[in-house]
């Protein structure tokens, strides 16, 4: 093993905080992050900490913001508050033990992670699945895409001071944690993929409760706009603000809404056809404007695709086993070699990336999560902000906390 | 009015004093309750309902809980500001009471300055709550202190045109004197005069008391609480009820002006004067339950480039009208 | 973004960066379309001629191998998607890498990441303070014991991939079935042996 002492991965040590982490100079309250922001800040400056525990970092990041008034002159978000090491508990337990740390990942969308984690698995040891699982899978994942939305709808707005719209939007998210927990037998952290399948199948009242939830909420979806879409202050506040265009996209990586609200139509169910995606007629929403609004404009348009996929899904849904019967035993063994599987999730593409020797654990697991890249490019986007922007900025992010930790 | 400072006169104000105390006191347990009742109604909710029937002492077991607190002040901050910001924010409200007319008979101090008054105490809230966010040595605390100062000072003077365009029409700044120039029926009240003074006023006020969409000073998702972040139990508590109560006052003011007061239709009265404000305290409520924030260099702009150039020319207008 | 009329695919564009391994994939069955072996040195200029191109960086992972640590760096596309993974073995000894966080700004988190898991030090990287683990943590969590290590080649074991090789360096061992590749150790041991690495560290 290589030096012990290093504690930054440049191989130096900090030079202004202590071995602890804590700050050198004590004219300094706070840790080493705050230590080391403030000392690339102007004298006149203001060094604001938000967060962890603050009402718009929704969970529990950190940012550190320079401010000269209420001007954002430097931003650092700072992770870790959530970290779990979910990579290193997936080098230790068989991928079916693995299963329910996947829906504590992302919770707000945790079908993706259990389709990205499932498939990893599948790609690698070849298993096969049965159409109707696929469209079953398809089904609750755009369920939980559609409740991931409204959820993030609601939060969004009480971030810009509005606080009425999260109620409504909890109202219709409820009717689909109903709809998903006779599915998957939980209401948000759900881990009911398989490998070569789903756990259960469709119940004739799952199908009835899908059927009549499209209709429901295509007639409150005009409401939403009429309320909330068209004011005049919410359009004031988000338009024009947190402008990411193309090339920053690029640079950081990003995905999802945040990719398709800068006119990147990137969405993983077209570019990497998974499941059966590409039997269902749909579009890919994308807007120009590259700002916050147009963030907001994509998620909105993403609610009703969702519900044009589903209602295709539920009508051809084939009959037949919602398990393979050659579905591995949950003590399989995955067979060596590697395979990347990504699936696209309600904040941008999700990859399992899978290693394995030959054991009954994976060799390694890497989770890409898109959070984590969409976050990373806050610090530039924020910069010359106001304050009220930057919550406007990191609302229209969508972050999960949880994801980007792991 | 008597300029002599007689005995009794010096009685009847402490009385009025003792009097509106407790009308702030009950007023804040009552819109406390509705605050949260109407928001229960906006969002498709009951709102508070365990405690007593229909939740009806859901504000009395808050008060009582936020009384029973202990006082706590953050290590680094100034003891005499901290705690005198609350007490700045809370008693000087008290005597804004005193000129409003409830009613011919019910008015504490009918003194003939009474507009005068209520705009010059009202500008001891900026400085309290500038001297608890400064004091409470928080950076959130300072930030909302400095929007409170700046939204303050902003919206005081459309404020003080709309007022002064309803001045000139009556010739007057008694408020009884203003009452007593409308009508009883609403096309006699001001309002229909003075639509734009009305307006001004009536938003102006939103931006004077803090409340959404222009509660800056304590944006909750920008600043955790603003200038009262480090307050809780009573110090807290005092700033609460003074925002209810500064509430009241701007509706007071808002009827007095150009509802027509305690006229009404038949049976002029009290009770009318109520009404009226609880109507505009509705209002007021309903505002802030279904709007977002707005930003703050758009909270300055919409007062700088709308507000005061269209007070100046409704006073200007006013004043041409009233020299033909 | 470059024009669709300019894309290259990425066997040419990293051609001139003489990479030791280069082979065309099989996405249904790894989920990559191209895999490359780098030095470290070339690891800049290929991060500076895939972003001229359109690439984005997807994710860093490191992984810790009988053969050394590596590092490998995921390349996607917005337009023309196809996965691009491009490997650099560093010594066990020295990890250091240059950062490429000045060329793909997104790339500044991927590698504190790598460097809290892995202890590898990118070196040019704006800001190497911890990112989720914290500051002053002994030890690294994803090295591996001795006795838990895998050969790579058991690891990137495709078979079919020997005939889809573009470029393959003289010399280039590393994917070669190695000799001593024994099966896996039963979890618990290697979870145990893992455990002890960690607390070397």
């Amino acid at each position: 093993m290589h030096s012990t002492e290093t504690l930054w991965s440049n191989g130096t040590s900090c030079p202004a905080a202590s071995a602890d982490g804590g700050c050198a100079d004590d004219q300094i309250a706070g840790d080493g992050y705050t230590c080391r922001f403030e000392q690339g800040a102007r004298p006149e400056s203001l060094i604001l900490n938000m967060g962890p525990q603050h009402p718009s970092t929704h969970g529990v990041l950190r940012v550190l913001l320079e401010l000269d008034g209420e001007y954002i002159v430097r931003a650092e978000p700072v992770l870790g508050y959530l970290h779990r090491m979910h990579e290193k508990m997936a080098e230790v337990k068989t991928p079916a033990q693995f299963m329910p740390n996947m829906g504590r990942v992302d919770y707000l969308h945790a079908l993706a992670w259990n389709w990205a984690y499932v498939g990893a698995v599948e790609k690698l040891a070849g298993i096969e699945i049965p159409e109707r699982a696929e469209y079953l899978r398809v089904i609750t994942c755009e369920l939980n895409r559609i409740s991931s939305h409204l959820l993030w709808w609601g939060a969004y707005l009480l971030d810009l001071g509005a606080f009425t719209p999260i109620m409504y939007a909890f109202d219709d998210r409820e009717m689909l944690l109903d709809l998903l927990q006779l599915m998957t037998g939980s209401r948000l952290t759900y881990s009911s993929f398989r490998f070569g399948g789903v756990y259960t199948d469709a119940s004739p009242a799952f199908v009835q409760g899908v059927r009549q939830f499209i209709p429901h909420l295509r007639s409150r979806l005009p409401m939403y706009t009429a309320l909330v879409t068209e004011n005049i202050i919410l359009r004031r506040r988000i338009e024009e603000v947190g402008v990411i265009p193309q090339d920053m996209v690029t640079r950081y990586g990003a995905s999802g809404p945040v990719a398709r609200g800068s006119g990147i139509a990137y969405d993983v169910r077209r570019a990497e056809p998974y499941s059966v995606y590409d039997r269902f007629d749909y579009e890919i929403p994308v807007r120009h404007e590259e700002c916050s609004m147009a963030r907001y404009m994509v998620r909105m348009a993403e609610i009703e695709q969702s519900l044009r996929i589903i209602e295709q899904a539920i009508e051809s849904l084939p009959d037949g086993e919602h398990m393979h019967p050659k579905a591995p035993k949950p003590s399989f063994k995955l067979p060596a070699g590697e395979s990347y599987f990504a699936v696209e999730g309600a904040r941008g593409k999700i990859g399992v990336w899978i290693a394995s020797d030959g054991g009954k654990t994976p060799y390694r697991v890497k989770l890409r999560a898109p959070g984590f890249s969409n976050l990373a490019l806050f610090a530039e986007c924020a910069r010359g902000t106001l304050l009220a922007d930057a919550v406007a900025i990191l609302g229209s992010l969508d972050m999960v906390i949880p994801e980007i930790d792991r | 009015m008597n300029a002599t400072i007689s005995f009794d006169s010096v009685l009847h104000v402490v009385l009025a004093l003792v009097g509106v105390a407790v009308f702030v006191g009950l007023n804040g347990l009552l819109l406390v309750y509705a605050e949260r009742k109407v928001a229960g109604f906006i969002q498709r909710r009951p709102g508070p309902y365990e405690v007593g029937p229909q939740g009806i002492l859901q504000a009395v077991a808050d008060a009582l809980k936020l009384i029973g607190k202990q006082l706590v002040r953050p290590d680094r901050a100034d003891p005499l500001l901290f705690w005198m910001a609350p007490v700045l924010a809370f008693f000087p409200v008290l005597l804004l009471f005193l000129p409003i007319p409830f009613s011919p008979l019910l008015t504490g101090w009918d003194v003939n300055l009474g507009l005068l008054l209520i705009l010059a105490f009202a500008g001891f809230n900026v400085l309290a709550l500038l001297l608890a966010g400064w004091g409470s040595n928080n950076k959130y605390g300072l930030l909302g202190a400095a929007r409170a100062v700046a939204q303050s000072v902003a919206y005081e003077i459309p404020l003080l045109l709309a007022v002064l365009a309803i001045a000139f029409q009556e010739g007057t700044l008694s408020l009884t004197a203003i009452v007593g120039g409308q009508g009883g029926m609403p096309w006699q009240w001001n309002i229909v005069v003075q639509p734009l003074a009305f307006l001004i006023f009536f938003v102006s006020a939103l931006g004077e008391t803090n409340r959404a969409p222009f509660d800056l000073p304590e944006a909750e998702s920008e600043l955790t609480a603003g200038f009262h972040t480090e307050y809780s139990g009573m110090g807290f508590g005092m700033f609460f009820l003074a925002e209810y109560a500064n509430m009241i006052v701007a509706c007071s003011v808002c009827t007095v002006l150009f509802l027509g007061g305690w006229k009404g239709p038949f049976l002029d009265g009290a009770w009318w004067f109520l009404a009226k404000v609880y109507g505009l305290l509705l209002s007021m409520m309903w505002f802030r339950w279904t709007y977002p924030r707005v930003r703050f260099d758009q909270l300055l702009n919409l007062n700088w480039r709308w507000l005061l150039p269209l007070g100046v020319l409704n006073l200007l207008a006013t004043a041409f009208v009233m020299k033909l | 973004m470059t024009p669709e009329t300019a894309y290259v695919t990425p066997d040419v564009l990293l051609a001139p960066l003489d990479p030791a391994y280069l082979a065309d994939e099989t996405p249904a069955r790894t989920g990559l379309r191209w895999s490359a072996f780098l030095s470290a040195d070339a690891l800049p200029r290929a991060a500076t001629l895939l972003l001229q191109a359109g690439w984005h960086l997807e994710d860093i992972c490191g992984l810790d191998v009988r053969e050394g640590l590596m590092a490998v760096y995921h390349f996607d596309r917005m337009t023309s998607p196809g996965r691009l993974a491009i490997r650099v073995l560093m010594d066990r000894a020295a990890p250091v890498l240059p950062s490429i966080a000045d060329i793909h700004q997104g790339a500044e988190w991927h590698e504190r990441e790598t460097a809290d898991f892995y202890g590898i030090a990118f070196t040019g990287n704006p800001n190497p303070a911890p990112l989720l683990l914290p500051e002053g943590m002994q030890g690294h969590p994803l090295l591996k014991g001795e006795a838990a290590r895998a050969p790579l080649a058991a690891l990137l074991a495709v078979p079919g991939r020997e005939d889809t090789v573009l470029r393959k360096a003289e010399g280039f061992t590393l994917l070669d079935p190695a000799e001593d590749a024994k099966p896996a150790k039963p979890a618990k041991a290697r979870a145990a042996a893992t455990e002890e690495g960690a607390d070397n560290a």
